[in-house]
């Protein structure tokens, strides 16, 4: 079903978490210290899925709408980075970030601002210190707000393109003391995930190298 | 003893009392110092010397135990840390100093210092290996038994699942699901995960759901129990689900079965009775078969007869006396032939089974001729009689045709040559066979024995179903003998055989003695003597018979008008104004049909008495008489006498 050339070995599956967790890391380390409270991170869990199969996963576990920080990278490998949370969350997010300090009518106001600030912070950490890890570098967009459900965040549509293979990986987080839990996910298309594949290879190659 | 020695003994006892428990141990790794230190748990577990704990060892300790197969994993893993990641999490192996595995699950923490650079790797490891093995267990039993299972805290939002009972939903497996998620998959009703279980302490139900990947619609059942916490409302929830689709299906159905239960039964009787009434039929026409071979030998025996005596009485020269002596042989032959065919032709009427009282031996004597007839002049037939009134009660169709089976059985089993004995008895009770229990009573059984070949033991118990025959394809069809065991057990008697190879075999019909015996009827009824007087209209196509039938009646003193057909004979009716006592017609005719006709002159001319005729079998076969006095051709003058004269009812 899945190509050879992308299918992952274990150990790369087990290379791409590692390093799918570095970077989250430093993104949490960073959100911690914007809410100035715990951030809880699960172990990162990733499957080559079809793109309408990536949004159904997401869909399955929320049913309320959603909202994302969406942010495209490039580079030796390309692909899209969101940070998505239950809308209901979205206003206490940006009052944990804010600091407590303003009044409801005001979170309202910088809601869209800052959470484009917030994503963009999370994920950049995430992408660079995977870029790093890998030892190549990546171009980033500025980040976009997407509301909706799955579909829409992943843009699926009835078009062939959505049967294509993505590589779909995604971690929840939760700021332990306000109610905040939310994703990260991240798609890769195919191209990218038989560049990745070489790299993980390099990586592991790196880490194990003879000791194995 | 030093206090040093006294120390070390303590914790070596310690360490091993700990890895027997299966207990845990820690690690610290120092990253910027390129250093581990583990405690004395973990040295047990990895096989490392005591001494080992707490000092500072080299960090590839770590990997020191660690399986092969699972060295990679683990290295990858501590790179994630040493890399800046927090979380570690892994399942591994580790190999012992005796060989033995042990499975242990390192839990750990990257920390970073203000700069975010990692600097100590610090977890648990802890023997999991009696849980990898009970999780194995669960595992296979919850995939084996499609059983999931769920563990709801309440005030949760989200439900730790099995992989199971996320396929159980159609969702992608998961370890934790949204309760609103699972709850969208009931199609109605009560949600599977309640938020609120009032005072109950365990939890059960089924419910409609809509599998979410593809929108089958599928039934599961809840089972569980209710944790309540020691103080305050809080409770968690432990629970399977599993699939019962089938048995929910086979529920309606059965239900759906039970309402229209009494229709199916009506229609399933209708169904059967129509298969009987038409194996019965076709048992019939199986012993139709066999007899027609039988009689039309014995035909044209009796047409040699008639046409030799025809031939005689031709020649010019020959006596008075003579010619009598072929006229009358020629008469002799012709009743007897009207005899044969007329029993073929009853015994081949479809007729409703009717059982009545009758005399077994007079019904027995009745068809001795057909049956001659069948088993042909080298089989000599004998009826026996040991019983005074040999009355029972049963369908005589049946009864006849059975005999006749036994008959045709008998004179294939001889070859066409041998003694056929028919006897009757007096029976106080009915042996046990085939596995039934003898019954007490009074019974007749009628015996039907020969001088044949027997039957094999292997075949007897096959003897009564139907179709089964040692005979050739084209020789019979295997119903006789089952139309004998059906009509014995209908009619609430039975049938036993018995053979012995080389000496011949008998079939013993056992019938239910019937207490009161029928209406002695008019059986000896004495010729008419009288002659007839009036005026009869004769309708008749073929010439011959009309001609005849008009000569008859002059005969016997009636005056006739003939008429070829049935608008003839109206046209002569209505000439004469009806002044006609009787009118007797033919049934099969071109135009308008003897019964057709007969309904109008009884419409028209009430008064004239009507007396139909046929030779045709499907007539005879349907109350073609509709109502109507019906004289089945041939019949002989006294016949015709005796019905003209209203004297017996055809």
């Amino acid at each position: 079903m899945i190509p050879d050339d992308i299918a992952l070995q274990e150990l790369e599956r087990d290379a791409l978490t590692e390093i799918v967790n570095i970077g989250v890391s430093r993104a949490a380390s960073n959100l911690r210290k914007m809410v100035a409270d715990q951030v809880i991170l699960s172990v990162p869990s990733m499957e080559v899925v079809t793109k309408r199969r990536a949004a159904r996963l997401i869909a399955e576990r929320e049913v309320s709408d959603l909202i994302a920080v969406r942010q495209d990278f490039a580079g030796t490998f390309s692909g899209r980075a969101l940070l998505i949370f239950p809308q209901s969350n979205s206003l206490e997010l940006v009052r944990a970030v804010t600091g407590d300090e303003m009044s409801p009518a005001e979170i309202a106001d910088i809601e869209h601002e800052a959470l484009a600030e917030t994503g963009n912070i999370i994920l950049n950490s995430c992408l660079a210190t995977m870029a790093n890890m890998l030892q190549r570098s990546l171009t980033m967009t500025v980040p976009h707000i997407v509301r909706g459900d799955g579909s829409s965040l992943f843009e699926v549509g009835d078009d062939a393109a959505s049967d294509g293979l993505v590589l779909f990986l995604y971690i929840d987080f939760a700021i332990r003391q306000r109610d905040i839990r939310g994703y990260i996910a991240m798609v890769m298309d195919l191209p990218s995930l038989a560049a990745l594949k070489l790299l993980l290879a390099e990586f592991i190659e790196r880490i194990v190298g003879n000791a194995a | 003893m030093t206090g040093d020695d006294a120390q070390r003994e303590t914790d070596g006892r310690t360490r091993l009392t700990l890895a027997a428990a299966g207990a845990s141990g820690i690690w610290d790794w120092d990253i910027a110092g390129d250093r581990l230190y583990v405690d004395d748990r973990f040295a047990a577990l990895y096989g490392l010397d005591g001494d080992m704990a707490g000092r500072a060892l080299p960090t590839a300790t770590f990997f020191s135990a660690v399986h092969p197969d699972d060295r990679a994993r683990l290295r990858i893993a501590v790179a994630g840390i040493l890399g800046g990641a927090e979380r570690f999490s892994k399942e591994f192996r580790l190999v012992r100093s005796d060989g033995t595995i042990v499975w242990v699950h390192g839990r750990g923490q990257g920390h970073a210092d203000e700069r975010d650079e990692p600097v100590r790797f610090t977890g648990l490891l802890v023997d999991v290996t009696e849980r990898r093995l009970a999780e194995e267990r669960l595992r296979i039993a919850q995939t084996a038994g499609g059983v999931g299972t769920f563990e709801y805290t309440d005030g949760y939002a989200t439900v730790a699942v099995s992989a199971q009972f996320c396929r159980l939903l159609g969702l992608h497996p998961a370890t934790a699901l949204p309760v609103r998620t699972i709850n969208a998959l009931v199609a109605h009703g009560a949600p599977i995960v309640p938020e609120d279980v009032n005072a109950a302490t365990e939890i059960a139900g089924e419910f409609m759901i809509v599998r979410a990947d593809d929108e089958e619609t599928r039934w599961v059942a809840r089972r569980g129990e209710i944790m309540r916490d020691l103080d305050g409302p809080g409770f968690k929830i432990m629970g399977v689900l599993y699939d019962v689709t089938e048995a929910k299906r086979s529920e309606a159905k059965l239900r759906e079965l039970n309402e229209t239960l009494e229709a199916r039964v009506q229609e399933e009787i209708a169904v059967r009775m129509q298969a009987e009434d038409t194996l019965r039929q076709a048992q019939k026409m199986e012993a139709v078969g066999q007899l027609t071979g039988g009689i039309a030998h014995d035909f044209n025996n009796l047409l040699t007869v008639i046409r030799s005596s025809v031939d005689l009485l031709r020649r010019p020269e020959i006596s008075e006396q003579r010619q009598k002596r072929y006229i009358d042989a020629i008469a002799d032959t012709a009743d007897r032939a009207a005899k044969l065919t007329r029993q073929l032709l009853a015994f081949a009427r479809r007729q409703a089974l009717k059982p009545e009282v009758f005399n077994v031996l007079i019904c027995v004597n009745g068809i001795a001729d057909m049956l001659r007839t069948v088993i042909g002049a080298r089989v000599e037939l004998v009826i026996e009689s040991n019983c005074e009134q040999c009355f029972v009660e049963a369908d005589i169709g049946q009864f006849e045709t059975a005999i006749v089976n036994m008959a045709v059985n008998a004179r294939d089993a001889m070859n066409g040559e041998g003694r056929l004995l028919i006897s009757l008895d007096d029976q106080p009770s009915v042996p046990a066979v085939r596995g039934h229990a003898s019954a007490e009573g009074a019974f007749i059984s009628v015996s039907v024995s020969d001088t044949g070949a027997g039957i094999p033991e292997d075949v007897l118990p096959r003897l009564f179903e139907p179709f089964f025959t040692t005979k050739e394809v084209g020789k019979g069809t295997g119903l006789g003998l089952s139309q004998v065991y059906g009509f014995a057990k209908q009619s609430g008697g039975e049938v036993e055989v018995t053979s012995e190879l080389g000496h011949g075999t008998t079939f013993r019909l056992y019938l239910p003695r019937a207490s009161t015996p029928p209406d002695a009827g008019e059986e000896t009824r004495s010729p008419a003597q009288e002659r007839g007087q009036g005026r009869v209209l004769v309708v008749e196509d073929n010439e011959q018979v009309n001609e005849f039938a008009s000569d008859l009646l002059v005969d016997l003193g009636y005056e006739t008008v003939s008429a070829s057909n049935a608008a003839e004979a109206i046209g002569v009716l209505e000439r004469l104004d009806g002044e006609f006592d009787m009118l007797f017609s033919d049934v099969v005719m071109p135009g308008i049909s003897g019964v057709e006709l007969a309904r109008i002159v009884r419409e028209r001319w009430p008064a004239i008495r009507i007396v139909l005729t046929s030779g045709y079998s499907h007539v005879l076969a349907t109350d073609a008489g509709h109502g109507f006095t019906l004289l089945h051709k041939p019949y002989s003058v006294q016949e015709l006498a005796l019905v003209l004269q209203g004297r017996v009812a055809v």
